[in-house]
């Protein structure tokens, strides 16, 4: 772990614990937002199940919840790609909103940065990084499946010499994206922190009630950015 | 790569969050795309039928109240018809069983009249013969018995022939 590393001050130590793989040489490293992100996905994971195992005719509770929830989500992805590439990118594109919408938010329960597994996992920068290189692999994965080897001709497009820029604008691409989501929120916690250590009572609840809004607005940015790059990756050209 | 390290770029972190993904990517699609995504479409389509059973039973419905309209538009007409031939049979009948009654009114005041007539004819008669036969047993006890019987005769006649000029 860097000196440097983002959180690493005051937040507990990385790794958490380290597992020796028996008969390996190999140690598995749990870090803490490792265990934040099993709770979000635990939460996640549960709730759905609980709203999918037996679902009615009239939605009710949970099944209401994640029903508004999906079919909101979808018809947003339906507006920038139209109804059946919804549905094929759609719970790639949701999957990626709800998680960094949770993991942005769970910076906001008390203890977060300080308890021992209780990191927002999108304020470190390998994490956000992470969900772009998925976001870029999808590009390229969802483009071939849609359009075979024709998807790489838009590197060469509108001119065969600018396939330099293209291809340098699609690696910018996951390095924006990641950088973005990791600065918007680890500035956050940090500046919570700060504040919550210079005045602990109420100071910091104008930045926190800000951070609801920055959380939504920066899991909205990055999923929308990731739909306008999959949308063109798989455009149907006339 | 010193830039990204500086930044707290780890890579077993970022594998790990790959490998979380890709899991939570896996649950949803298990447990709520799919389902909520079949479901919501069942239910688009369902509420499509009812919509449109709706719109058939409606339609259905329309042709029923026109039918039932028009049957009853006839019935009323034929119920028109009916009072009217029956008005007009009454009226016929009516009429029948009047001029049939004045008929037979005038025919039984006719036949009362000849009785009335006969029966004063024979009245008449009778008190012919019976004054006849008093005028001469009158005329007997005035005349004593000078009278013949061919004389009372010829006396009588000469008196009705007389009398019987008279009006009754």
């Amino acid at each position: 772990m860097s000196a440097a590393g983002g959180g690493g001050h005051h937040g507990p130590v990385d790794p958490l614990i380290t597992i020796d793989i028996p008969g390996t040489d190999f140690h598995l490293p749990i870090y803490n937002f490792v265990i934040t992100s099993w709770v979000i996905m635990f939460v996640l994971g549960f709730t759905a199940y609980l709203a999918s195992k037996n679902m009615k005719r009239l939605p009710r509770g949970i099944q209401n919840f994640w029903e508004a929830i999906v079919e909101g989500l979808f018809n947003f992805f339906a507006g920038l790609l139209g109804e059946h590439r919804a549905r094929k990118y759609g719970p790639f594109l949701a999957t990626i909103f709800l998680y960094i919408l949770l993991s942005n938010y769970s910076g906001l329960f008390p203890g977060a940065g300080m308890i021992k597994g209780f990191i927002p996992p999108t304020s470190n920068l390998s994490i956000t990084a992470a969900l772009a290189v998925l976001v870029f692999l999808s590009v390229f994965y969802f483009g071939i499946r849609a359009k075979g080897i024709g998807f790489f001709k838009h590197f060469f497009q509108p001119m065969a010499f600018l396939f330099i820029l293209n291809i340098i604008e699609e690696l910018v691409r996951p390095v924006s994206l990641s950088l973005r989501l990791y600065g918007n929120v680890y500035g956050e916690e940090r500046i919570i922190e700060q504040l919550g250590e210079m005045v602990p009572l109420l100071v910091p609840l104008p930045m926190m009630a800000l951070g609801i809004l920055l959380g939504a607005i920066q899991a909205f940015v990055f999923t929308i950015l990731a739909t306008t790059y999959i949308a063109g990756a798989t455009e149907e050209h006339h | 790569m010193e830039i990204l390290k500086s930044l707290g770029f780890v890579f077993p972190k970022f594998l790990w969050q790959v490998v979380n993904f890709l899991i939570l990517l896996w649950i949803l699609k298990k447990f709520a795309y799919k389902p909520i995504l079949n479901m919501l479409d069942e239910r688009k389509k369902s509420i499509e039928d009812a919509i449109n059973n709706a719109e058939a039973a409606k339609n259905e419905a329309e042709k029923l109240r026109k039918d039932y309209e028009s049957r009853l538009a006839a019935a009323k007409q034929e119920a028109q018809e009916i009072i009217a031939t029956a008005t007009k049979f009454g009226e016929d009948m009516k009429n029948q069983i009047v001029t049939e009654a004045q008929n037979e009114a005038a025919k039984a005041i006719q036949r009362a009249q000849e009785e009335i007539a006969r029966e004063k004819d024979q009245a008449v008669a009778a008190l012919r013969d019976e004054v006849a036969t008093l005028a001469v047993l009158a005329a007997g006890k005035v005349l004593g018995k000078a009278i013949t019987v061919e004389d009372h005769e010829k006396l009588v006649k000469e008196f009705v022939a007389e009398v019987g000029d008279l009006k009754c």
